[in-house]
């Protein structure tokens, strides 16, 4: 039965759920909600379970209509959300009525928002995830994003749970988006002033920026010797950097092999906010070394399975 | 042949990097020996194996990357211990080549002083091992072409080259697996879909496999 129509599917709006990890190999990468830890806290407070199928919309301009009374929650961007006209918050769940219209204006910090519904959607699966991935038309609505005339469909039935956050668990977004990395195997070889300036000045997102990654503009990051590398392996995370000098920071849609030095790598317990730069947003990176990054990564994940059980980072 | 380097990628991932020029058989072998290696307990979330390197990566929670190298370092010394090797499956790829399914099969013989029968001779003497799929799905990485067909990308990319496009980017040839912009010297095209989410197996070839061309 259908649970909702789109009426406007904004700037690009797509079913996503956990990804299809494990798949790179075969040039298929991992997909899945651009931020896990937004998509995984829209999914708990309405009581399903933390990687159902989920709505991402990113930027805003998404317009929906309710076609069953049920229970919603809208996490990540803050898109001054509003149902029949009155603001709605994110972070916690609320009751929608059969009828009710939903919109999403633009994003005012982050750049992605997540919208779950109690019992999640009915997608296409492709390798065990209904996540789309655009390039090859896999996984969500016909591998597409979402427009108008669209309807979804839950996937099972609602548990009538509606829960919100605990204070001061709501992760905080801002246009300035600062990620903690570690080297990339060719860090050592980008010169000198480029290693140092990829940890001390802000770049900025171009309007280059979607799912399968973001192409920054700043200080030139350059290696010392032209390389000739040849293609090799690509995880999202990773900056690469080509030799005109303006890098590209992959995503979870990125490319699976690439060719250019790889100087960088944000830690795993920071790649939840790659799915929030913005076109326009500031990057900045912070030095994460070997012993610090562990023990980020064990500190967030036990608060947030306090909260969320199953959830991981 | 040298002993890999292993590298730190990130906080979740290992780089085994085999410093060579160019394509090298023996390192390709090892390549995909490790892969199957590491993929076999399942600790390894993705095993990518490349022309001269392997990246695995895991979950930083559950494996520490001193963990990490230790399980590569083990599966490095059984590696150069076997004597047999993983041959994979043989593919046969049906290749229209020329005319507008290869826009640049006479270009590139002009450029590489033969004829464009010579290049088609050459492309199909090759039985070429599958070393790497992506950047997107389907495109097949092979190895090395004849060192009489090596040529260099076009200096700009075609927005658009169709998918089965068979082409040749200095040593290395291959095949498009989707529709997708891209630079290689066009030769031929083939009509078998390198992917296709809907068909039963949707991946054609796997890296690790033998191809040979046939012309159609």
């Amino acid at each position: 039965m259908t649970i909702l129509t789109i009426l406007n599917g904004g700037t690009q709006t797509t079913v996503q759920d956990a990804g299809r990890p494990g798949h790179r190999h075969l040039g298929i990468p991992s997909s899945g909600a651009a931020d896990r830890l937004s998509f995984a806290i829209a999914n708990h407070l309405v009581g399903n379970d933390w990687n159902a199928p989920a709505l991402e919309c990113a930027l805003g301009g998404l317009h929906i209509r309710f076609e069953r009374d049920t229970i919603i929650a809208l996490s990540g961007a803050e898109m001054w959300a509003q149902v029949q006209g009155l603001n709605v918050d994110t972070n916690r769940a609320i009751a929608v009525e059969k009828g009710d219209i939903l919109t999403l204006s633009y994003a005012r910090d982050g750049c992605r928002a997540y919208i779950a519904v109690a019992g999640g959607f009915s997608a296409d699966a492709f390798l065990g995830s209904v996540s789309t991935y655009l390039p090859a038309g896999l996984g969500g609505i016909d591998g597409r994003a979402l427009k108008a005339g669209d309807k979804l469909t839950l996937a099972r039935e609602p548990s009538g749970i509606m829960r919100s956050l605990p204070i001061g668990y709501a992760p905080r977004l801002s246009s300035h988006v600062v990620l903690r990395a570690r080297s990339g195997p060719e860090f050592q070889l980008l010169d000198a002033a480029s290693r140092r300036y990829l940890f001390t000045t802000p770049f900025i997102a171009t309007p280059q920026t979607d799912r399968m990654g973001s192409r920054l503009r700043g200080d030139r990051i350059v290696t010392e010797k032209p390389l000739n590398m040849t293609s090799g392996p690509l995880l999202p995370g990773t900056l690469q950097c080509p030799p005109d000098g303006q890098p590209i920071l992959a995503l979870a849609d990125g490319h699976c092999t690439g060719g250019y030095a790889r100087g960088l790598h944000v830690i795993q317990a920071d790649q939840w906010l790659l799915g929030q730069i913005a076109p326009g947003a500031k990057v900045s990176f912070r030095r994460s070394f070997e012993d610090d990054a562990p023990a980020i990564l064990a500190t967030r994940n036990a608060m947030w399975a306090q909260v969320i059980p199953g959830f991981r980072f | 042949m040298t002993s890999p380097k292993l590298l730190p990628y990130g906080d979740n991932a290992i780089l085994v990097h085999w410093e060579v020029s160019g394509f090298d058989t023996d390192v390709s072998e090892a390549v995909h020996r490790l892969a199957a290696n590491l993929r076999v307990k399942g600790e390894f979330v993705e095993v990518m194996p490349g022309y001269d390197s392997v990246v695995a990566s895991f979950d930083a929670a559950n494996l520490p990357y001193a963990s990490a190298k230790r399980r590569v370092e083990k599966a490095l010394r059984k590696n150069s211990g076997e004597s047999g090797k993983d041959e994979g499956r043989l593919v046969d790829i049906p290749v229209h080549y020329g005319g507008e399914y290869g826009p640049d099969l006479e270009a590139l013989a002009d450029a590489l002083g033969l004829t464009p029968d010579t290049v088609i001779e050459k492309h199909i003497a090759r039985t070429y091992r599958v070393c790497m799929m992506g950047f997107i799905p389907g495109f097949t990485f092979l190895s090395e072409a004849d060192p009489a067909l090596h040529h260099p990308r076009h200096a700009t990319p075609r927005p658009h080259v169709p998918g089965g496009s068979v082409g040749i980017a200095n040593w290395q040839t291959g095949i498009y697996g989707l529709d997708s912009p891209g630079g290689w010297q066009i030769i031929g095209r083939t009509d078998i879909k390198l992917f296709d989410k809907d068909r039963e197996s949707p991946f054609y070839v796997a890296a690790g496999d033998r191809v040979r061309f046939v012309p159609a």
